[in-house]
Order: C-alpha cells, then structure tokens, then sequence
C-alpha cells in the first residue's frame, strides 16, 4: 500500500502489461522501463539548531537537518535537501566506564571539556554532544557548557545525566545562560518533558524527545510536547537506539515507520531524528571488550569501529539526521558513506 | 495482488466442513491469506478457484536455490520493502571472492570454511565461495570443492570453461557470473544443461530488463541481477526501483540480485555490505576474509531479517542499573522489550541503583505472560537461580512486579530463604516504592 | 437598542429589557430564570436548549441541536443572540435532556413480537385428567400418569426423577387426580416424533388456571456483573431485572485471576459456590419482587463466557488459559438445576448456551443472536464492552470475532469511586471550562455514592476537553482549581465533595482510574480496529455500530467517541442494546428455533487470535491516548479541541 502511493491505476496496468508480453514483435526496441516514484504529500521540517550572533547567539554556524522529502537518499525523486549531520559525543568529567580504545583515541583531551570539543571539532563533528554527570553541581553544568561553547563554533547538544530530577536541576539553570544560542536540550521522555519543554521554549532552544522504540509512543511525546505550545521547529525525535546484535532492527523499522508516516503527511512525525549509535555500539562488549571473547571476533580495534560505523549506516538507511558518534574512525567512514548516498 | 482473508473465503465452499483442520472456511482463508497453509488441504475447493488463488499466491521475487553436496541456500520469495510490512524471508548469501590463480587457494577456502561464529545461541558461517576465471577454473573448482561444502559462484564468461567447470559439480545447484547482452545465449545454454541459475548483468534497469527478458525466452528462469551502481547510492536507488518494480509484478526484474562489496576498495568493503544486505540485496559477495568485519556482516544479517512482527524481547539475564552494589534490590520482570523499558527506564531515570532479573517469558508482558502460565514462581525461581543472582547480592530479597502478588507465597515456597515482596503494579511507582518500601 | 425578551417557564411569565447582541442566557438570568449550562455556556452540552416563540434571534452555534428542533424554533441559549423582541419558552431540564442528538437510551425489551407459547416454547404446561384408581384397574400411579399422557396428549415417552416420583402419589390424590404437569417437550418439537423421551418437570394438583405464570429466567454470568431477567413464558413478558456484582470478584477481578485461583486446592468450589449465591440471591430478590416462588422457576438459559460457564459448572478451567487455549466444553447438554445448584425447581431443565473458543463464550453468542449481526445484509460491527471487551463483524454471510481483556472499569469496578448502574450512581457529568466546576446527574435523583460506567465515559471526556487531563491522562495540577489535587494515587479530581455526596467522601476521579479507563476504552478499539483489518474491512464500509455493555442505560456517544472508545463517524450509526448476553439468552429461553440459532452462530463464527502477531499491540499503543495518538481518525474531537481554544482566545 505505502509503495504504491505514487501509482496510480494507469501505471499499475502499464506494469502489469509489461513488455514481457510483447517481446516477440519488438525485441531489439524495447520500451523504456517506467520507474514508479512516490509521490508524498508531507516532508520533514527543515530545523536548525545553533544561533550565529546574527540570530543572537555565538556559534559559527548554525547546522539545518531535515527537509526530506523522500524516504532516504532516493535521488531519483528527489536530491537529499540537507545532509545528516555527524555529532561527537562528549563529557562534562573524563568517563572511568568507556572503553579503552576511546581513551586512547582521544587522549589528553578526555581531561577537559573543551579541549575535548576541540579535537571532535578537528575529528569533523558537525556538533557537539555535552553529557552531563550526575556528579556535575548546577555551578560545574553551567560553567562546563560556557567553557564548550567558547572553544569551539559548532552548535550544541547537552544531555543531562538522565535522571530526572538531576536533568531538571542541571538544564534549566544551562538553559537560562546560554539563552539565544539555540542549543538542543536533551533527553525528554513521557515522564519527564515539562520542566526541559518549558525552559528551552523560554529562552530559545531545541528539545530532544526521546520514547523507547515505539512508534505510537514516539508520536504521544511529540503531542504532548506541542501541546505545550512548543514550536514544531524546535523539537529533534529520538526513536532511541539499539546497537548492531542488540535490537537495532527495532529502532531500524520504527525509524521507517516515522519517516513513511512524517511522508504521508502525520504533522507529529515529521521531525529530524537524532540517533545515538556511539552511545550504543561502545556499550556493547563487542566494541568495549578486547580480552576472553571468542577468536572469532576477530581484531579488536577494527571490529570495534565496524561495529559503530554498521550500526550508524543502518541508521542513516533508515533516515537519521543526526548521527552521535564517539570515534573519530566511524566519523570518517559515515562521513564517506554520506557523500556517495547524495551524490549518486 | 494479494487477496484478502474474505475475498478468498468466497472463493471457497463455506460449508465449515474442519476437514482442512481450521473451523470455519473463513479461518481457513485467513489462513491462506497469510500464506500459512496449502489451498490443497481444502478436498472440496473448484478448480476455477484454484486457478485464481494459485495466481495470487505467486511471489513476486523468483525463490533462487542454490546447492552443493549438503547445503542448500534459498534467497528470494520477498514481498516487501520494508521490513515492518511483513518480514524479508529470505537472508542474503554472504560469499568471498578468491581468485582461481592464487596460490593460497586451498589454504584460503580452508580457513574461511571453517569460520564459524555464534550469536545468542545460533551458529553462523559464511554461505559460500565465488571463484574468479583468471586461471585454471577447472582447477580451482577442484581445489575449492575439496575444501567446502558450501554452494559456489563461478565467475567466468566463457561458456565452454563453465561447462566444463559445471561439469566437476554434477547435481548441484551453481550461480554463473554473468551473462550480459554479448553472451548471454551461449551461457543460458550452459546454466540450463547444468541447472545453474545465471546471473543477468547491465548497466541500467533497463536494459537489465531487456536482456532477461531475453534470456526468459531461451527458457531459463533462474536468474539472478547484478544491477551495477557505481556507489552507494546509485546502488541504493537502483537496488530500490529493482524491488518496487518486482513487487509491481513487473516480471523482468522479479529476481534476487547480487552485489560485489569491495567494488570500491577494501576500506569500504564493510559499509558497501552493510548497506546491501539491509537494502534488497540477493548474495552480497566479499573480497575480504576478515572475522571482524564479517562477525558483524552476519549479526547484522540476522538482526534486518528477525520477524517484526515476533514480540519484541530482550535477552533474559541479569541488568545491573546505576551500578547497583550487593545490597541493592532485586527487581524481577519479564523480557518483552516494552516491559523492560518502562521498568528500566523508571528505575535508571530514579537513580536509584537495582540489579534487574529478566525472566523468559516469550516476549509477553507481566500480565500476559502471568496469564499464559509463562511467568509463574518456578519460572522466576529458575531465573532467580539460573543466573545465580545469590552470589551478587548480600541481601537476599527480590520485589515482583504487583500483577502478580498472588504469586508471592508460591515465589517463597521456590527460593527458600529469599525474601519476597511484592512492589508496585506500575513501573512508574517504583522509584516511590523503592525509596519507602525498600530501606 | 434594547429588546422586549419574553420568558414562560414552569407555566410562568417574565419579562426582561436587554441591548441588541446580548445572549438569550444573560436574559434568562436577568429575569431570575435558571437555565442549566453545565458546560459554562460554551455551546458543548445543548442542556441551555429553549424555544424560540415568536421573533428573531442569531445562533452563533446549532452544534447538539438537530435540524428539525432549529426547524421548530429551538435555540442554544448560550450561543444564541438577541436581535429584537423575543417570546421565548422555557422547557422543562427533564424534556431538553431527550432531545440532544447525542443521547442514547439503550433499548427496551419488548417480547418478541411473533412470539407464540405453544409453538415456540420447549417447556409445556398440560393439564391431565386421569382415571381414579379402583379395586379393578390397580394400575401403579406412574403407569396411571404415563397413559394419561399417551392418551391425552399422545406423550409416549415420558421420564420422570426420583424425587418427583416421591411426591407424586400425594400429588395426585390431593388433586383428585386432576393434576397440571409441567414438561420439556424440547425433544419432541425438534423432532415431530411424540416417542422422543420428554421429561417431567413438576407437577401440581389440579387444574392450574392456563394464564397464570410459567416461571422461566435468562441469566448472564459476566466476570463482573451477573444479570438475571425472570420471564413468564406464558406471554414472554421479563417481569423483573435484577444484577449484581458477581461473588467471584472477591478472589480476582478478571478471568485469569479466577482460573488460576480455581486451580488451587478447593478454589474451583469456593468459586462455583460464590456464583450459585449470587445467582440464586438475585432469583430470590426477583421473585419477591413479582411475588412469585422460586421453586416455579422451572427453566433456565444461562450465557456467560466460557471461564464463567466452566467455573459454574465446576469443570477444571485451567487450560482456557494456557496455549493452545482449549476449553473442557463449548456447548454444554441439557442439565436440571439440581445438577448445578440453582434454588430454582430442582428438575428446572438449565439450558447453557454454546460458546466458540476459550475467550468467545455464550456471552457473544447470545450477543450476536440479541443483536442480530447474523441477520444483517450489511456488514455490522457488535461490540460487547465488558471486563472481556468482545468484538463481532460480519453479517449474514460471514461473522469474525475476537476478544482481548479490557477490565472491568466501565462497569465500575476496579474503580476508586465506581459503582454499577443503580441508584445513587453520577450516569452524566459536565464540566464547566472556566471554572472547572461539575454538573452531574445521579440515577434516581438522590445524593450519588459513586460513578458508574457512562458517568466515568462522560467524565473522562470532560477532564480531557478542559484541560485537566492531558492526552497521555496525566493530571494537570496547574490547572487552577480546588478540585484538581495530588491524592493517594497520584493527581485526582474531586466530583463531588463528601458534603454532597452519600458517604460524606469526596468522589474523585484518580489518575488509576484514568489508567484503567485508557486502558480499557485501548483495549476495545484496538479489538474492533485489528478485526476489521485482519479481515480487510474498513471501518467506514461498517454500516452500523451496536454497542452492549452494562455502563448504564443512557450513554452519551459523543463523549464515547471523544475519549476514543467508538470510533469517530456518523452518531446515527450506533445503537446501544444494553446487556446483550442476557437479552440473547432471553430470546432462546422463549424460543426453541432461536436456540438452534444460537447454536447454528456458534458454529459458524471465526475466532481471530488478536495476540498472533504485534498488531493489537501496536493498535493498543497508538490508542491509549486521547481520544488517539492518530488524531486524524477522530476529526470531530480535533473540531472540539479547537473550538475550545477559540473561545479562549476570544475572550
């Protein structure tokens, strides 16, 4: 049904009467093949985030995602409006729990913040990701935010530490401060939106709404968060992530779903997705763990970085806009494969 | 065009006979509908409905088999594009590539044949080898033989070669790479001798389209597309428009097809797979025997071609939330993925630290599960003890879920010395039960 | 310019002067008359419905009034304007309250209009004259009473229990051996052959006048609420309605809970006992009620789910529960009420309906035969909304069904403050949008003691559209208003405060009840909604919708459609029927090829397993929300979320 939303009866039966049934009488002129296109009455918004001090903010330049008008990369009916964008994913405090190849990749910098966004900058990151730590004091938030914010000009994403009411503690005072820079503030979910929704429509900034792999559930935030009087322009979906061998099949259909829904028109899905494949992969013992795991996995360091890069390439198939990494490698590669999906 | 559950229904007798074992013709319709049973086990079906259904019921994408001396690997029959609509059935092969003049070659298909890797309980290897003509391809069908069972793909387009090759491989069923407009009369001759399946090749739909036609008309069926693309996303768009016009019923291109993943360079043999084997790709083919990238290759293989419509789960075990110490609670729950999330989430969200005891109950959720009989207190004592929660915690003390507090004394009986107690009947009062409750 | 408004109410004149473009409800209220606006004069209730007499008026808003009452004058009194003199009557609450297009009063039982005793009827009362014994013919009573048969009414196989046989010499002396028997003749009709075995079900002295009652009952055991109507087959008339809380719920309040609590040691007979007393309790307080004995009740008609029917018959009900779902007995024999333990006569010849799976009882059965959906030409959509939320599409060439577990909140229970539909239960409830403040109406006019099902449907509905509620049922503590507070379970809202109420306790609406009430009302229309995909239906090619459930006798379908319990489309496409299950077992207790109906239902009906794939799931999801996470499915509610944040700007 979804498929054929751009056929109508006509070129259903001009298939159907394909020339297979003809080929005797014209078998060296053939007729070209008619390439069914859909045709979609709805489209992504287009959503910027980051204010240049034109638009009364400090970034460099603003980053726009979304747009789409076609399900992923579909050149033939339309050229890919903007390109997905790569955010690195960085930490208020060095992490005792990443794995070691990332240490090791990033160094020095993992020490601080900005250097830390520095480097992501250098590493081709489009944005930064700033998560936040439970043990992060609302005095340490803020300043952490304003020390990443003047190293480099790349718009910014913060995430609390995801407890709800250590979130709502940290992100209104960072709200208030880096009020004008249109920042993304993050993670909404159904239990917990109202205090995020509320500050950043105060004072200027983006929300990340986050449901668990569900479409309905996905959809029900995006409502109640609009309903709140949220500008629709300002509101990045999460669909929440599984790692590759750890449910992102989930996540890969749900994405489909939502962009096939945002196509057919649905105003409550037709938001950039923001999807967090760093996060995930380097959980996973594949990527975190190099030692008494079975020969069969094979080198450590490459399998590791195949195993962010497939889980972020399945995302950016299934229509993600924004990609959260954590190694440069998997920066590079998805960066890569980007060009050639909107170049073909 | 598929039909409905009622329109075939009224192609039936609707006399409720059971004889096809379904209580009404009706659920045996559905069942036809959803391609679960055979019309022939209606004895009393006419013949002019059987002509029809027979028709509805033809898959779109050609079933492809191929074979070797004890394997056997099915690709096609889908009829979808996205996965969520119904399932892809049919995984891709994943082949390497070796060259018929390396002189490892022996070597080379010994260690890739015996690659064997496990995920959550399942075994994977690779499907099987191409071998490339740039020498002696009798030889090397030999030499490769000897060393696999696997199916193979010979890439060769001289035809005397190939049926001389086919010839070592008597009874099996072989992919021929590939037949273009220049010669693909000689080597629909050979794939038919051999009961080969030939791959078509062009470069572009149409004339893709053009060419099997072509080879339709030499009686060979068993085809294979190789739609060329000179990267991702030209692959992408056309790998796309292939599949909407296959499903179209547009019958020239009604064929699995295959991709070669290192076209561009081994950098990015692992990316250039990933996306074939999620995008329609038929065989994807490697040039690379790396065990890492091709670990991940087959999970993510068996991840897009999970059905979507099995409930979702998680993996039952252990979950240890904000890092919970020997004296953190233990909560038990069951493995349907929403029910885990809502738990885990309210818990993770709490701060609260709780280790997490996720129980197999198929997929179901707490009540449905309980009323299935798939989560009851030998289920939970299983788990309880099967994942030897005992030697992670200094108290012994586990909270079930309030649906099923009638369970609790039953629970006690089952884990002697464990202290039950019976938490809330929402995931949301838990962080408030484990602040008061749980001291 | 000012304007003349002429007021006659309760039979009385008023008069009031008011400028040109005020509203007809600020003259009312200028001349001291009362007109109800539950709804604060929003135009969203039609309670302030009066007629215009004679000149002009401007309707900003007709919503809730059909053509012809515009036709005939009547206007929304809140939306309505003054333009000139108006002479305006004022109807009485009473009248308005059946004139909104959105009421729906579910429909009586009337007695099948064909209905013939001596045709249709299986249990026969006779008359028999018998030979009085003598020294010469010393034939034995029973062989007396079997040739009176044979020869009076060609009866040639007639069987007769012990106890009866007992009594049966007193009997027939005492009426001089003129006696009236009382027999199941069901055999013999069905078969037209008079040597089938009839049974003997009472027998009394003398003559027992042809008019007077022969008891029968139809009863419905649902999970929650058990219905019992006591029937005079003689004109088929219902001469009581009673219903009650089924005994059972005292050990779980839905079908697995019981199932599995009758697995254990001794459970399956405290559950089987607990039922008898409900049932036999309720044909106590029937009979009183007509004055009638219950030892004359001498037939009975039971549907009831499957679980229901099992655990009244005391037959081990585990495997309903577990894969593949198999029940011990689908179409139960013919039993007597001593078999089962029923106070009525003890040789009552007790007719269990047949079901069709573990989860599709007699209850739908029954259902489809009350409601007709076998019949129709049209594919028709039954929903039976109950603690088992039940769903029939089909017509007469094809039925599906399936059932999917919706609790048993609209039948008050598993709700703080819920109650079944009786007096002193709130049936309506309106929320006024700027102050928050109730109206409500309580069944039988008295102080209410809680809220039963259409009231919680109302008053869902109302939290939702001002603002109370969000779409998710969060309660919204911000709402500005004494009666929205933080309770026991979280944010509530109060109904009624313990001044006005029964009990002297606030009656609240808790952010559980919301819970169970989304859960419940997701439930339904994620049954119908799966059914009628899974068979490749839409919903807008179903002609009619019928509705049974016990959630009152009035239900308001706008507010149904607004919560998302039925789907959005024409209100003239529902029908509320009431207790469909037991209506269904009246019609087969009356009528013998209505019976066979039922079982010919039964046989032919699909059973579609919801839980086969994610389908209900996903369905569940997207519509536990309000009215739906698909807002375009309900179009009317986005009209009515709209209008309302107009009106907010326009002040």
């Amino acid at each position: 049904m979804i498929a054929s939303a751009g056929l109508d009866m006509a070129d259903e039966r001009r298939l159907l009467d394909s020339p297979c049934n003809d080929i005797d009488e014209t078998p060296e002129e053939h007729m070209p093949i008619e390439i069914p296109k859909d045709k979609w009455p709805g489209n992504i918004r287009s959503i910027t985030i980051g204010a240049t001090s034109a638009e009364g903010g400090t970034r460099a330049k603003a980053v726009t995602v979304g747009g789409g008008t076609t399900m992923p990369y579909l050149q033939f009916e339309a050229p890919t409006t903007n390109k997905p964008v790569i955010a690195i994913e960085i930490k208020s405090r060095k992490p005792d729990d990443w794995s070691p190849l990332l240490a090791e990749v990033w160094g020095e910098a993992m020490n601080d913040p900005a250097q830390w966004a520095k480097k992501a900058q250098e590493a081709g990151a489009d944005l930064i990701v700033l998560a936040l730590t439970v043990e992060d004091s609302v005095e340490d938030a803020v300043k952490v935010v304003k020390s990443v914010l003047s190293a480099t000009g790349l718009p910014l994403i913060v995430w609390g530490p995801g407890q709800m009411e250590k979130d709502n503690e940290l992100l209104v005072p960072i709200s208030e401060a880096a009020k004008g820079e249109k920042l993304v503030l993050g993670i909404c979910e159904d239990k917990n939106y109202r205090t995020i929704v509320a500050t950043a429509m105060a004072n200027g900034h983006l929300v990340q709404a986050r449901a668990p792999m569900d479409v309905n559930l996905s959809k029900q935030l995006n409502i109640l968060i609009s309903d709140m009087g949220m500008p629709k322009d300002r509101i990045l979906m999460d669909p929440t992530t599984g790692a590759l061998g750890y449910g992102i099949e989930y996540g890969y259909s749900v994405m489909e779903r939502l962009r096939l829904a945002a196509l057919q028109g649905d105003a409550m899905t037709q938001f950039p997705m923001i999807v967090t494949p760093g996060f995930e992969a380097w959980k996973t013992k594949e990527s975190k763990v190099g030692e008494g795991v079975p020969e069969a996995w094979g080198d450590w360091i490459t399998r590791a970085i195949h195993w962010e890069t497939i889980t972020a390439l399945s995302l950016v198939e299934s229509g993600a806009d924004i990609i959260v990494l954590r190694h440069p490698e998997s920066v590079n590669r998805i960066k890569e494969a980007v060009e050639e999906l909107i170049t073909a | 065009m598929a039909l409905s559950g009622i329109q075939i229904y009224k192609m039936l007798p609707q006399t409720n006979c059971k004889e096809c074992g379904f209580p009404t013709c009706l659920a045996f319709a559905m069942k036809l509908a959803a391609k679960q049973v055979e019309l022939g086990t209606c004895p009393y079906v006419s013949e002019e409905s059987k002509k029809q259904l027979a028709e509805s019921a033809a898959p779109p994408i050609r079933l492809i088999t191929l074979k070797a001396n004890g394997t056997e690997l099915k690709v096609g029959n889908e009829v979808v594009m996205f996965r969520h609509e119904k399932t892809f059935y049919n995984k891709p092969g994943l082949f390497l590539r070796v060259k018929a003049s390396d002189p490892d070659l022996a070597k080379k298909i010994a260690a890739a044949n015996a690659y064997k890797v496990s995920y959550v309980g399942m075994e994977f290897t690779l499907d099987g080898f191409a071998i490339e003509a740039d020498g002696d391809l009798t030889a090397a069908v030999k030499t490769v033989r000897s060393a696999t069972r696997h199916p193979l793909i010979l890439i060769a387009n001289d035809a005397a070669l190939l049926d001389s090759s086919l010839s070592l491989l008597a009874g099996e069923g072989t992919l021929i790479y590939a037949a273009d407009s220049s010669n693909y009369e000689a080597l629909a001759e050979v794939a038919k001798k051999h009961k080969a399946a030939l791959v078509v090749k062009a470069d572009s739909l149409d004339d893709l389209a053009d060419l099997t036609q072509k080879v339709q008309t030499k009686g060979m069926e068993e085809i294979v597309l190789d739609l060329g693309g000179k990267n991702l996303g030209e692959w992408l768009m056309r790998s796309t428009q292939a599949r909407r016009l296959a499903l179209k019923n547009f019958k020239p291109l009604g064929y699995p097809t295959i991709f070669f993943a290192a076209q561009n360079g081994p950098a990015k043999e692992a990316v250039y797979a990933a996306q074939a084997i999620a995008k329609y790709a038929g065989f994807v083919v490697l040039d690379t025997f790396a065990p890492e990238m091709i670990y991940p290759l087959l999970v993510l293989r068996e991840n897009i071609y999970t059905d979507p419509q099995k409930p979702i789960q998680v993996q039952p075990g252990v979950y240890e939330i904000n890092s919970p110490k020997p004296e953190s609670p233990v909560l038990v729950t069951t493995n349907f993925s929403i029910t885990y999330f809502a738990v885990a989430n309210e818990v993770e969200g709490s701060g609260l630290p709780a280790w997490l005891v996720v129980t197999d109950a198929e997929g179901m959720s707490v009540l449905t599960a309980w009323a299935a009989g798939k989560f009851d207190a030998e289920r939970i004592a299983k788990a309880i003890k099967g994942f030897n929660v005992a030697d992670k915690v200094s108290r012994k003390r586990i909270v079930l879920p309030g649906h099923v507090a009638v369970l609790s004394g039953e629970v006690e009986e089952e884990l002697p010395g464990w202290e039950v107690r019976v938490g809330p009947r929402e995931a949301v009062d838990l962080p408030a039960f484990m602040k008061q409750a749980l001291n | 310019m000012q304007h003349t408004i002429s007021f006659t109410h309760n039979n009385k004149q008023a008069s009031v002067k008011i400028p040109t473009g005020a509203l007809l409800s600020d003259a009312a209220h200028l001349a001291g008359i009362d007109i109800g606006q539950p709804c604060g004069g929003q135009g969203r209730c039609g309670r302030c419905a009066v007629q215009v007499m004679e000149g002009t008026v401007r309707r900003r808003s007709t919503l809730r009034l059909s053509p012809e009452d515009v036709e005939q004058g009547y206007a929304l009194a809140c939306q309505t304007v003054v333009e000139g003199d108006v002479a305006i009557y004022v109807p009485p609450q009473e009248k308005i309250e059946r004139r909104l297009t959105t009421d729906r009063v579910v429909a009586e039982v009337t007695v099948p209009e064909e209905y013939e005793y001596l045709q249709d009827q299986t249990v026969r009362r006779i008359h028999l004259e018998l030979t009085p014994p003598s020294m010469d013919d010393q034939t034995d009573d029973w062989a007396r009473l079997q040739t009176a048969f044979r020869l009076q009414h060609r009866f040639e196989n007639v069987t007769c229990s012990l106890n009866l046989l007992q009594k049966m010499g007193k009997i027939l002396r005492e009426g001089d051996w003129n006696v009236t028997a009382v027999v199941d003749v069901k055999n013999v009709i069905e078969s037209y052959e008079t040597d089938r075995p009839i049974r003997l079900l009472d027998l009394q002295p003398g003559m027992v006048d042809e008019y007077s009652p022969l008891w029968g009952t139809a009863i419905d055991i649902g999970t929650t609420t058990v219905t019992l109507w006591l029937v005079d087959m003689v004109n088929g008339q219902v001469k009581a309605q009673v219903a009650e809380y089924n005994g059972q719920i005292a050990r779980g309040e839905d079908v697995i809970s019981r199932i599995i609590y009758a697995s254990k040691n001794g459970g399956g007979q405290d559950l089987r006992q607990r039922v008898l007393d409900s049932i036999n309790s309720l044909l106590e307080t029937a009979c009183k009620r007509v004055n009638a004995k219950a030892e004359n009740v001498v037939k009975a008609t039971i549907s009831g789910n499957s679980t229901m029917m099992h655990l009244l018959l005391g037959i081990p009900a585990e495997n309903i529960r577990l894969s593949p779902f198999i029940t011990a007995v689908n179409h139960p024999p013919i039993l007597t009420a001593r078999d089962i333990g029923l106070n009525t006569n003890p040789e009552a010849s007790v007719d269990c309906l047949p079901g069709v799976a573990s989860y599709v009882g007699a209850d739908i059965t029954a259902g489809v035969l009350s409601s007709g959906v076998n019949v129709m030409d049209e594919v028709t959509l039954f929903l039976d909304v109950g603690t088992n939320g039940e769903t029939v599409l089909g017509n007469r060439d094809w039925l599906v069904t399936c059932a999917c577990s919706a609790g048993p909140a609209f039948e008050g229970a598993g709700v703080v403050n819920g109650m079944r539909a009786t007096q002193g239960a709130i049936e309506e409830v309106w929320i006024n949008s700027d102050t928050l403040e109730p109206t409500y109406r309580v069944i039988g006019g008295g102080k209410p003691k809680g809220i039963c099902g259409s009231g919680l449907i109302a008053l869902l509905s109302e939290a939702f559209l001002t603002g109370i509620l969000d779409k998710a049922g969060n309660v919204n503590l911000m709402a500005g208003s004494s009666r929205v507070r933080e309770g026991a379970h979280g944010g509530e809202y109060v109904v009624a405060w313990g001044v006005e109420s029964e009990s002297g306790e606030d009656i609240v609406l808790s952010r559980v009840d919301v819970d169970n009430l989304l859960r419940a009302k997701a439930a339904i229309y994620a049954g119908f909604t799966v059914l009628a995909e899974t068979v490749g239906i839409s919903l807008e090619g179903v002609s009619k919708v019928l509705v049974g459930g016990s959630f009152g006798k009035y239900i308001n379908v706008e507010k149904a459609v607004q919560i998302g319990l039925l789907p959005d489309m024409d209100w003239s496409r529902f029908e509320f029927l009431g207790n469909t299950s037991v209506k269904g077992a009246y019609y087969a207790l009356l009528d013998w090829r209505k019976r066979e109906q039922v079982t010919e239902i039964a046989k032919r009906m699909t059973y579609i397993e919801l839980s086969a794939d994610n389908s209900f799931y996903e369905a569940f999801t997207s519509a536990l929300f309000l009215p739906h996470t698909d807002l375009s499915k309900f179009p009317s509610v986005v009209e009515a979320l709209t209008s309302k944040v107009e009106d907010q700007t326009s002040e």
